[in-house]
Parts: structure tokens; sequence; C-alpha cells
């Protein structure tokens, strides 16, 4: 009798949409694998070191994983001054009332949709660009990673704020006590404290940078090449996302391009989870002590 | 004094970095504004475009995409719900932690992984192709950890008092479910969904090659067809660079998505400063 509740029809239904949640991830895992295979076993190491992509005759994924990383990380040089700074501002010297406000318009940019930076970035950062640097292009590394820069930036600000604010009163009014100003409070204490949920945001946005496709896509132009010199931001490349979402429905699911192209998002997969895994442990752990 | 200087300098510099942010962002808000409301008149909101997208307006891309995020979020409600139900009822203490990285993991998978995995699952594997079914299940899948994170939060926040006096009225598991933890995690239900619908209303790349065509399509008339929404619309015509007009109808069509999502996550921030309040009571 008191088995039926432990198999009951309730826990039934509970368990298998539990399992169905947890699996998606593996399946997803699995798929990757699976459909990249053969372009492993074609290309061996040499997909991952490769410089040239040609379809039907050799796949390198070289450049596209480097463009891909360089873009990041200019977005970060970028939107992470700026987010700390704001995030600085916001939780350490503005009332409360003021500090709801910048937090609740943060958190609605951080939803204006990636194909609407797209659409601002073509219409009017890749002008800018191409004037103000007097490029003959203006679809180059830069743009798109100005452009993710944005995108990121109310994401990395709302994420340190909430880091900042986790820090406890005490630290502040201790500081305080033993003479320090304002800044330096902040600057010896809570920063300090605050470091690891900071990092936290980084790498969030950072995973959520590297995996965003339409905007990069819009605005980075399409060239398979390394960049030369290889820090030459003012030139037409492509990152793993544009790779995909241009070349993708070419591909038609089958064959070498199609699983060079699977292959690409298993390297994406991992690097953009491995970020968002360990960013997510650690602002966990934060806000859970 | 060098002390007292160098605090005014920090203080300067974040407050420098803070205006640089903040006037960007309302330049980007201002030109989506300004440049979408020009494109915006009755006829816009409530024609069906022609001439690919470079006349006419965008009734069916708007119904399209509020179609389709609506049939996402019913599909993955209740396997959210379940999830989260499990998660913190039934499962073993030990594995909760676990599961909830399995989740945010998932969370971290980029939108277009979730493009090509239904591409071959319902473009090869089943067969359907381009259609509302297969951007259901995709966005349905890509929201899933959003809604099931929120509705855990709103069942690890109620209080244990209400468990206690529920288990004290000899309440089965099941009952204890029914009658005190969903009830009390309403409003969290209600958000999450929300944040969810937001993040899908926002997506293109997960179903620009599974679920939406760019012309030819009005509503949906079964599950197999293709559907056609705003975000497609507005990459579409992003690209025609030598169409002004192509330019203005790709504005008026980001405001409108703008509008949506600010209208969804306006809605969710309401409801959960409503639940702070509960929970201060």
């Amino acid at each position: 009798m008191f088995q039926l509740n432990r198999f009951g029809p309730a826990r039934i239904i509970f368990a298998s949409s539990f399992f169905i949640s947890i699996s998606i991830i593996v399946v997803i895992f699995f798929f990757l694998i699976t459909n990249s295979l053969p372009i492993f076993y074609l290309e061996g190491w040499d997909f991952l070191t490769g410089t040239h992509w040609y379809v039907g005759e050799v796949y390198g994924a070289l450049p596209m994983i480097y463009v891909t990383v360089l873009v990041t990380l200019l977005a970060l040089c970028f939107a992470f001054p700026l987010g700390l700074g704001t995030a600085i501002i916001a939780s350490e010297f503005l009332p409360e009332r003021y500090r709801l406000i910048v937090k609740m318009v943060m958190e609605l940019l951080a939803g204006i949709p990636g194909v609407v930076y797209g659409l601002l970035g073509i219409v009017l950062l890749t002008t800018t660009v191409q004037r103000v640097f007097n490029l003959i292009d203006g679809n180059c590394i830069l743009t798109a990673g100005l452009l993710l820069g944005v995108m990121i930036l109310p994401t990395i600000m709302t994420v340190s704020e909430d880091a900042l604010r986790t820090v406890p009163k005490e630290y502040r009014e201790q500081a305080l006590a033993l003479g320090l100003n304002h800044s330096e409070v902040v600057l010896t204490a809570v920063l300090p404290a605050a470091a690891k949920g900071i990092l936290g945001a980084v790498l969030l946005s950072t995973s959520r940078a590297m995996g965003e496709t339409i905007s990069v896509m819009l605005v980075i132009g399409s060239l398979d090449r390394i960049p030369s010199p290889f820090f030459n931001i003012f030139t037409t490349a492509q990152t793993i996302t544009s790779k995909l979402g241009r070349e993708a429905s070419e591909a038609l699911g089958v064959g070498y391009h199609w699983n060079a192209l699977i292959g690409l998002a298993l390297v994406l997969f991992i690097m953009s989870m491995g970020m968002a895994f360990i960013g997510d442990i650690i602002v966990v752990k934060e806000k859970r002590v | 004094m060098i002390r007292r200087a160098k605090g005014v300098i920090f203080f300067s510099i974040c407050a420098i970095a803070t205006l640089i942010a903040v006037s960007l962002l309302f330049v980007i808000v201002g030109v989506i504004f300004s440049k979408g409301i020009s494109a915006f008149s009755v006829t816009f909101l409530t024609e069906e475009s022609k001439n690919f997208g470079q006349t006419g307006g965008i009734f069916f891309q708007i119904l399209g995409t509020i179609i389709l995020i609506t049939s996402a979020g019913i599909l993955s409600l209740p396997i959210a719900l379940g999830t989260a139900v499990y998660q913190t009822e039934y499962l073993w203490p030990s594995f909760r932690r676990a599961a909830s990285i399995v989740l945010y993991a998932l969370n971290g998978v980029p939108t277009i992984i979730f493009g090509l995995f239904g591409y071959a699952v319902f473009g090869l594997l089943l067969n359907v192709g381009v259609s509302w079914v297969s951007g259901t299940f995709i966005l349905a899948i890509m929201i899933l950890p959003t809604l099931t994170v929120s509705i855990k939060e709103a069942i690890d926040s109620i209080p244990v008092k209400y468990r206690e006096s529920g288990l004290s009225l000899g309440f089965s598991k099941w009952k204890l479910i029914r009658v005190i933890i969903i009830p009390h995690s309403f409003f969290g239900i209600v958000t999450g969904l929300l944040l969810g619908l937001a993040r899908a209303a926002g997506e293109t790349a997960a179903i620009m090659f599974t679920a939406t065509v760019f012309s030819g399509v009005n509503v949906p008339r079964s599950f197999l067809e293709p559907i056609t929404t705003l975000q497609t619309h507005i990459l579409v015509l992003a690209q025609e660079a030598l169409n002004p007009q192509a330019r203005t109808n790709a504005w008026g069509a980001a405001l409108a998505l703008v509008m949506i999502v600010f209208f969804i996550s306006i809605v969710s921030m309401f409801i959960r400063s409503r639940i702070r309040l509960e929970a201060e009571r």
C-alpha cells in the first residue's frame, strides 16, 4: 500500500517531464558528436588547425575559431569597463530608487533582439566605422566587436551589479569605520569581495557573445581567412556563428560540408558552454552562500 | 589630499563610464523609436506585406511572432512545471544541484545550435520541413531553462510553515503539490513564462531555417505549414541595402518587435515586484 504513492501517476508525470528536460542537452550533444564524426575522420586534427575552407575540398576551422575569440575579446574590452563602471555607480553611489530604475532599464535593454541590433549595425555602425577609420568596407571585425559589446553591456552591468549588492553591508561599514572615504571603501572592501561574482558576470556575457549569430552575421562580412597580420581588426572575416548562419541551409544536412559545419557547432558548443558553466557555478555559489 | 584626489578620480572614471553607457543605450533606443515611428501607420500595422515586404504592412508578421511564442510557451510550461516540482519535491537532495547544473548548461547553448538540431530532427529525420511545429518545439526547448529556474526559485521561496501545516493535515505529496506548492508559486510561474516568451520573441537564429519563411505566407492553417515572423522579416529586409522603402519597413518591423518584447518584460517586472511586496508582508 505504501508503495502506491511512491510510484503513483503524479510522480510518474513529474518524473517524465524532469527526464525530458535533463535529456535534451544530452541528445543535443550526441547529435553534435555523431553528425561531426565524419569530418574528424576525414581531416583529423587538421580540421581544428587548418586555415583553408573550400567546400568539397578541404575544411579548416581555425580562421572561424580565431575570429570568434577575437570578436568576443573586442566586445569584452569595450563592454567590461563601461558595464563595471555603471554597476559601481548604480550599486554604491546612487540612492535606492534610482538604482532600481537604472537596473530595470538595463534589464529591458538586455531584451532587445539581436536582429534589431543587426539592423542598427548595418545601417549606422558599418557606415560610421567605414568613415572614421577610412576603410573600403565597413563590414569588419571591429564593427562586429563594437556591436556585440553594446549588446552584452546590459548583461555585464546587471550581473556585476548583483555581485556588488551581495557584498554584506558590514564590509562597507567596517571600511568606513577605518576612516576610508567612499571611493576607497569601494576599491578596497567591496570590489575584492565581489570579484568572483564579477568574473562570473564576465564569463556569462562571454558565453552569450560567442553564441550570438544574427547581428554578427550581418556586419562581419564573410571571408574565411585569418586576418593578416593576425591582429588586423579592420578586415572582413567570419565567426563560427556567422558561418553556420550563412551556410547551414546550403549544406542540406548531408555530406562533408554539413559534417564540417556541425563540427564547427561542436567547437562553439564546447567553448560557449564551458564559459557559461563556470560562470554559473561561480555566480550561483555567490548567491546561495 | 592625495587620498581624496584618488577618490575623486575613481569616482569620475566610473561616472564617465556610466555616462557613456547610458547615453549609448539611449541613442540606440532613440534611433529604433524615431526610425520606426516614421514607418508606423494604421495601414502598416493592419495590412499584409506586399512585393516581398518592400511595400504593405506587417500584420501577419506580428501575428506570426505572437502565435509562435504562444505555442512555444504552451508546450514548454507543463514540462518546466513538472521539472521544477520533481526537482524540489521528489528528487534526492544530493542530485538537486547536479540537475540545476544540467539545466543551466542548457541555458548556455548558443541558439544557432538549437536551429541546427531542429533542422536535423524536423527537417531530415521527421521530414516535416520548414513548419510551425518545428519552430514551436525548438523555441519551447530554448526557453525551458528560463521557465524552470524561475518556477524553482518561486517554489524554494515558499515559507516552510506552509509545507509544515500541509503535512500536519496529513496531505499526501500530490495533494501538497496541488494545494500548496503550485498555488503559492503562481506568480513565479507567470514571471518565468513571460521571461521565456520575451526571449522567444527576440530569437531569430534558432528558427530561421526551421520554421519561418519570408514571404507568401499568412497564417499557418496547419502545424505543418511554415510561419512568418517579425524577426525573419527584419533579417531579410535589413540586407536590402539599395531599397530605402525596404529599410523603412525594416525599421517599422523592428520597432514593433521591440515593443512586443518590452511589453512582455515590463509586465513580468511588475509581477515580480508584486511578489517581492508579498514576500515582505
